[in-house]
């Protein structure tokens, strides 16, 4: 008798325990998504943190890979690779390689630049998608929004064009697409750029919203497709790309103030993180003792500059010890420590436009145009009119004053010479182990294993 | 949310209302009586003599003199077991004193009582695989993690040392690694039925003299601990469910004894030194290969920034830079204090431990801790209530450089410049000397705290049937940081204090749990049966800050992140992680020759999408006693002891990170015109789920002669399927891995043998030995559509996971000097992956390690040694092409000169031949990298002497003598066969002499 009523409170119990776990377990493994998170929904149901989204793509562009002033950014890497920067570094930095030119598809810092700009494609692409069609927008939003996204997606993807040669053109975040994703043609990527730009240029706003000219709008879009237009040689287009901005933007005649953030001829900039902080290229350039600790212009740069330009005098800083004299980019002077910031990171800026309608015009057979736009950047550094007057001396003339005007500003000289099938010619005398094969940098190993699609690797690695 | 606390407040009261409900019926009022007595053996009186009323969790244990007292009923029986003597029964009856000689046992095996985690089982009866070490083992080693002290002595159970710096990490793989993932195949830790995250709360970021996050198992002090626990197999693991598939450690911590108060002191101090030095070029033999280098590269005039050989730095200087940088003695201090005592029904024991020790690096860094653990045991006068409760507090401050100068150790050129000038400043040699000893003006700095409470309440409601709950809870602190001061960078920048930066990790974790259970117990003829079934509820929060500051005016205050004009929180994380489970046991016990034990789980985490939160896991065990079998007995006459067993399974794994299932934007922590910036997190994947892992074992104990000679053997079986990955995918998704169940399995399979021998036991001398042997095998047995994978390139069906495939180095070609590779495709150039075929294994053949005890009179000596058969990656992996300007091991003479020549290095290189630095490239990812790693290592040496003084002064006093890894005998090209990383500290030969007094 007594067994069994323990058997029975035992059986009970038992049952008791497990009716009250099976209503109990549901509920308690139900976690909330946490405060530090937002769930890609959330995002896209507020201006203010579609904005946050936009913002942070600036901010890694600003801090990471290509147009940063960080050593990792094209300027250091792309200044080493070519005949602007020599090393001098005693102990390793990632650019060694790259100023030796004997970049491996296994370089860490090759795999670092395409990732980093492919997840900044992505955080674009999520833009896109989040504000299609939305309807906690305006209209006016979502063509902001979509402006700035395709300006970025689009930017990005001509970097990489330029620097790997055929690449894969990504507008979606669907991973199961992506993941298989073959490399295109340089002219169809060439005609996506285009193609995202023209409409950046039809969505952005018309003038600079951000008072500081951190944000792209329309002049940023337009700049961008006139550089575009001129590397794919569509001279026309470039020309009038160029006049349109040219024809919006103010002048700034003294070179002194050429890189001061309120300098009117600044199309677009990055905004450092903190007042005070100023430039990652003023911090990474500039040097006060000999010899340089990691890195300085070359000889064969500063033999560049004619006599009296003050670009020398003024964008180029020196350091002797007492035999031997160094040169460091001096554009941005300003650095850390610094009650307010006096300087952004300037990555789109008239000058260039200038030299960009000139050899355009120069090309389409507009040679007084050509030497006119010239002379305006000469005449800014203190120079005499050119002195070029057929197509090819201005063509000459345009190339040389893109290397003293433009020289550390995120890899120009390598650009220009490759567009212009001059890389061997120049580089095969200063840089003892150039190859041809050199003009494109190797697709990542580890990309071609994770997708074979992407194969063959680039010639020479 | 607050609902879910509701309920398992709810639960808590429930129980509690349970326990204090007193049926009438169900007590069996004896009269209760004090029992006391001495217990002694051959050599006089016996402490730590473990006495339990039977059937009953009420004990108490021998003090120094062998007595004990407890309190129990006439019907009651007492049962003392001790370690290595025969267990003794006797029934109370109407004695008030019971004095027992204990007789040593040649059958030990049926006493040790071990530790299954939900239960308690003698080794004899066990059904599953569990591999145990004691407190014994743990105080002979001086390591302040309690994974080191499991190095090499248990089957089954591989543990590499990260590094050789305080308070860095291990690797822990339980029967091989089961995940693809590399980071999948923790094991699940439990102390005092608490499990303890196995995930540090360090920060990478910060820690980078470490290699890695600090390692979580430094809150656990290795003198506290009674005894470690490894289980296996299914049987032993399924009760874990979704957290056992990677075996589980169980550690016990140590408990009060009764009798009178003893007090008892323990010191120590030791030194330690590097292991293993490589052998590196002098200078002559450095700047020779420098000169032939540009000379092959066809360079006459040395470059500018070739300091070491354009005459800018003295050639004539010479510095061993591993004793510069390395060669420093680190030296250990260790001071333990212990008070124990109580009475039959309460024991307590308190503790309280300080250790010390400095590195091997130059300038005055170090590593402490400070312990504390109190006990206490509670059982009720009338048998039913059993109440204990642990507290144990560890707090350790760790004060480091934040590099471990290993690559400048070995890669300086050996005539660099002094690193101090005459006035004692870091020497910069005008800018051209990257002086390593400017980094130690940056510190890594940490502090932590462990606080693991926990609490077992049992009742018992009537005979055999008994409720209790488990409670625990614990709370981790850690706050590190790592300062990067202006003064560390070569003073040509100019740079001034706004650009020195600080980072700071700080971050905490909480997390309680609650397992109410019913245990019954029951014998019906001859089977006894023995029930379980519980509940649990955990819930764990993670908070992390990971802040950076910069900017100083002055780096005086640069732990004052108030005075930094730039800050900014890369980080800001508050993780739940919530867990539920329903588990039980059935053990069916007949004649206690065949034993049946069935154990399952029904487990929910919240780290998975709604779909697919829960899964059940169970396993099957079984075991027959053949040597207990009449016929055995009669017949095969030098057996002692017979068992087969064998258990089938499944376990699984939710090792991932939290929320991998939701699409989320994190704060990156930059900032852009003054708005914080979002960022996309991950590629997310909702449906993804359980990891499960189905275990087979098979095994045999032997115990030969009156089990003088124990043996036993040990086959697994571990598929591990529906692996729960990271998928790496390419850039061009954005992002590198998504989190997803892959439909591949990865078996390990393996052999134990473990071999115990009591080799003389007489009055003075006494001398056991142990051995072990474990051999792993891995494979991947299917992937399907690996091809067309992103693994393609990285696994093989049929070969084991560790293997990397490689290109097949092929010598020297005596006509180029340059290394050769071969080519497997055919076309004439050396490309990944076409030409990476050589599948090439990096892991282990077999493993194991050799333990011997010998006691003579008043002396011990016990040793440890270790062997691992394996292959890893060389020196060759992370070196630099030899002829730049980084030093290179001796081995690098044997070269390339000229035509016809072969040798073990290519032609020397200045790195200015893209011919040479590609081939050197081409090396890096070739078969050359991984060779032959094996070792033979003493891993722990431990020698004392008991002072003959207890008889006149009535106190026990021990001197020792310690030493870790004393010797390696190995052939690996490298510095340590063990970490095989040119960038970490190798661990430390470390001596140690102490003193233990007990009052």
């Amino acid at each position: 008798m007594k067994t069994i009523t323990i058997k029975r409170y035992a059986t009970v119990l038992l049952w008791g325990l497990f009716i009250f776990l099976s209503s109990s377990c549901e509920d308690f493994l139900e976690v909330d998504t946490p405060n530090y998170l937002l769930s890609g929904e959330t995002i896209f149901t507020d201006t203010k943190t579609v904005e946050a989204a936009m913002v942070g793509i600036y901010a890694q562009l600003r801090n990471n890979v290509l147009l940063t002033g960080n050593p990792q950014g094209l300027s250091v890497l792309l200044g080493t690779y070519t005949d602007e920067l020599d090393y001098y570094s005693p102990y390793p930095l990632p650019e060694e390689p790259f100023h030796k030119n004997t970049l491996l598809a296994t370089n860490p810092t090759v795999a670092e630049v395409w990732n980093g700009c492919y997840n900044q494609i992505y955080a674009a692409n999520a833009i896109l998608e989040g504000v299609a069609d939305s309807i906690y927008f305006t209209p006016d939003e979502i063509a902001s929004f979509k402006g700035e996204a395709l300006f970025i997606r689009a930017l990005i993807h001509f970097y990489l064009v330029n620097i790997y040669g055929d690449i894969p053109y990504i507008t979606t975040t669907n991973y199961h697409i992506n993941k298989n994703v073959e490399r295109e043609a340089k002219e169809i990527i060439y005609a996506k750029i285009i193609s995202d730009l023209e409409e950046a240029r039809q969505l952005l706003p018309a003038t600079d919203l951000s008072g500081k000219k951190v944000r792209p709008y329309q002049a940023v879009a337009t700049a961008l497709l006139a550089r575009v237009q001129l590397y794919a040689e569509n001279w026309e287009q470039a020309s009038q790309l160029a006049t349109l901005v040219i024809d919006e933007t103010p002048w700034e005649s003294d070179p002194t103030n050429v890189f001061l953030k309120e300098s009117p001829s600044i199309l677009w900039q990055f905004q450092p993180e903190f007042e005070g902080q100023n430039t990652f290229e003023a911090q990474n350039f500039i040097f006060e003792a000999a010899p340089p600790p990691a890195r300085a212009l070359t000889t064969t740069l500063m033999d560049a500059f004619e006599p009296g330009d003050l670009r020398k005098d003024l964008w180029t800083g020196a350091v002797t010890d007492g035999s031997q004299t160094f040169y460091y980019p001096y554009k941005y002077q300003h650095r850390a420590g610094e009650p307010f910031n006096a300087e952004y990171s300037v990555v789109l800026r008239l000058a260039e436009l200038y030299l960009v309608r000139a050899e355009a015009n120069a090309n389409l057979g507009n040679l007084s145009a050509a030497a006119s736009d010239i002379n305006k950047i000469r005449e800014r550094a203190g120079l005499s009119p050119t002195t070029a007057t057929a197509q090819e001396t201005l063509l000459n003339a345009v190339l040389k004053e893109r290397r003293v005007e433009l020289f550390t500003e995120h890899g120009h000289r390598f650009f220009d010479l490759k567009r212009t099938a001059n890389l061997d010619g120049t580089l095969i005398s200063s840089k003892p182990n150039w190859n041809t094969t050199d003009r494109l940098f190797p697709i990542p190993e580890k990309e071609l294993l994770l997708n074979p699609a992407l194969n063959p690797q680039n010639p020479g690695y | 949310m607050k609902n879910n606390y509701r309920h398992s407040l709810a639960l808590a009261l429930c129980f509690a209302l349970l326990l204090s409900y007193n049926s009438p019926i169900f007590s069996q009022n004896l009269p209760q009586k004090t029992i006391s007595g001495t217990i002694t053996d051959a050599d006089g009186p016996l402490s730590g003599v473990n006495v339990l009323v039977k059937n009953t969790a009420r004990g108490s244990i021998s003090d120094l003199e062998g007595r004990y007292a407890l309190t129990a009923t006439e019907k009651d029986t007492l049962v003392f077991t001790y370690l290595g003597y025969k267990t003794q029964e006797r029934v109370i009856a109407n004695n008030s004193f019971l004095n027992i000689v204990m007789q040593l046992n040649e059958t030990s095996l049926d006493q040790v009582v071990i530790n299954a985690g939900y239960y308690k089982i003698s080794d004899k009866e066990k059904t599953g695989s569990i591999a145990r070490i004691t407190a014994t083992e743990i105080e002979n080693q001086p390591i302040s993690n309690p994974l080191a002290a499991m190095q090499g002595r248990l089957a089954g159970v591989n543990i590499i040392q990260n590094t050789g710096v305080p308070g860095g990490g291990f690797t822990v793989r339980i029967r091989g690694r089961n995940s693809i993932r590399a980071d999948g195949s923790e094991p699940l830790y439990i102390v005092d039925g608490v499990p303890y995250p196995s995930q540090s709360l360090g920060s990478s970021f910060v820690s980078t003299v470490l290699g890695a996050p600090q390692s979580p198992l430094n809150g656990i002090n290795p003198d506290n601990i009674a005894s470690i626990e490894v289980l296996k197999d299914a049987d032993a693991t399924a009760i874990y469910g979704s957290r056992g598939a990677n075996g589980v450690v169980l550690i016990t911590t140590k408990q009060g004894t009764s009798g009178k108060t003893t007090l008892s002191l323990n010191t120590s101090t030791g030194v330690g030194q590097l292991t293993r030095r490589m052998d590196l070029l002098n200078t002559q033999e450095y700047l020779a290969m420098r000169r032939e280098a540009f000379a092959n590269d066809g360079i006459t005039e040395y470059p500018f920034n070739e300091y070491d050989i354009n005459g800018t730095w003295d050639q004539s200087r010479y510095t061993d830079w591993q004793e510069e940088l390395l060669g420093h003695t680190a030296y250990f201090n260790d001071y333990g204090l212990s008070l124990t005592g109580g009475n039959e029904n309460t024991r307590y024991l308190l503790r309280a431990s300080h250790q010390k020790q400095t590195t091997v690096f130059p300038g005055n860094f170090n590593y402490k801790k400070y312990g504390a653990l109190a006990t206490v045991t509670h059982n009720a006068a009338d048998d039913r209530l059993f109440v204990s409760f642990t507290a144990n507090y560890v707090a350790d401050e760790n004060d480091l450089p934040t590099t471990a100068f290993i690559t400048p150790a070995l890669n300086l050129a050996p005539n660099a410049p002094a690193l101090y000038d005459e006035n004692g400043e870091v020497n910069w040699e005008d800018g051209t000397f990257f002086n390593p000893i400017a980094q130690l003006k940056a510190k890594y700095l940490s502090n932590s705290s462990t606080l693991l409470g926990s609490s077992t309440i049992s009742y018992q409601l009537f005979k055999g049937f008994n409720l209790k709950t488990n409670l625990g809870y614990n709370e981790i602190h850690l706050e590190e940081s790592r300062t990067s001061p202006n003064t560390i960078y070569n003073p040509a920048y100019g740079l001034d204090s706004s650009y020195s930066s600080i980072s700071v990790n700080t971050s905490s974790r909480k997390s309680w749990i609650v397992e109410p259970q019913i245990e019954y117990n029951t014998q019906m003829g001859d089977l006894e049966i023995a029930a379980l079934v519980g509940t649990t509820f955990q819930n764990e929060n993670s908070n992390g800050l990971l802040q950076y500051a910069g900017n100083f005016t002055s780096n005086a205050l640069i732990y004052n992140l108030a005075s930094a004009a730039e800050r900014e929180v890369l980080a800001s994380t508050d993780d739940v992680y919530r867990y539920n489970a329903v588990y039980g046991r059935l053990n069916f016990n007949w004649n206690k020759k065949y034993i049946l034990n069935l154990t399952g789980r029904r487990d929910g985490s919240s780290r998975f999408g709604a779909d697919t939160r829960f899964a059940n896991f169970g396993a099957v065990g079984a075991a027959w006693l053949f040597g207990e079998e009449k016929f055995i007995k009669e017949n095969v006459t030098f057996l002692s002891f017979g068992k087969i067993r064998g258990s089938y399974g499944t376990s699984g794994n939710d090792q991932i990170g939290n929320y991998g299932y939701l699409d989320t934007y994190i704060g990156s922590g930059l900032s852009y015109q003054g708005i914080p910036t979002l960022q996309p997190t991950q590629l997310y994947n909702p449906n993804f789920g359980w990891e499960t892992n189905r275990k087979l074992e098979l095994a045999l104990e032997l115990g030969l002669f009156k089990n003088s000679f124990d043996i036993s053997g040990a086959y697994y079986r571990n598929r591990s399927s529906s692996q729960l990955v990271g998928i790496p995918l390419p850039g061009t998704t954005g992002f590198p891995t998504l989190t997803g169940n892959l439909d591949a399995t990865v078996q390990n399979t393996g052999w134990e043998f473990e071999f115990d021998a009591k080799l003389l036991n007489n009055d003075n001398l006494n001398w056991t030995a142990k051995a072990q042997l474990t051999i792993p095998r891995n494979e991947l047995i299917s992937f399907p559509n690996l091809e067309s994978s992103t693994y393609s390139n990285r696994f093989v069906i049929g070969q084991p996971l560790d293997i990397a495939l490689l290109y097949h180095y092929s010598g020297v070609d005596p006509q180029t000097g340059l290394y050769t590779f071969q080519d497997f495709d055919g076309d004439g150039n050396i490309t990944s992956p076409n030409d990476a075929k050589q599948a090439t294994k990096v892991g282990v053949d077999y493993y194991g390690g050799i333990t011997n005890s010998v006691s003579y009179k008043n002396f011990s000596l016990d040793f440890l040694l270790q062997y691992v058969k394996q292959t890893g990656y060389n020196y060759l992996y992370t070196s630099a092409l030899a002829g730049t300007m980084a030093n290179q091991p001796t081995a690098v003479l044997d070269h390339w000169e000229q035509p016809g020549d072969g040798g073990f290095t290519q032609m020397y290189s200045a790195g200015y031949s893209d011919a040479a630095y590609t081939a050197y490239g081409n090396l890096l990812n070739s078969d050359a990298v991984v060779s032959d790693a094996s070792y033979l290592r003493l891993r722990n040496i431990s020698l004392s002497y008991n002072l003959p003084i207890q008889a006149t002064l009535g106190a026990k006093c021990r001197l020792y003598v310690l030493a870790q890894n004393l010797f390696t005998i190995t052939d690996f090209l490298g510095m340590d066969p063990e970490t095989q990383s040119l960038d970490q500290l190798p661990p430390l030969r470390v001596i140690n002499a102490g003193l233990e007094i007990n009052i």
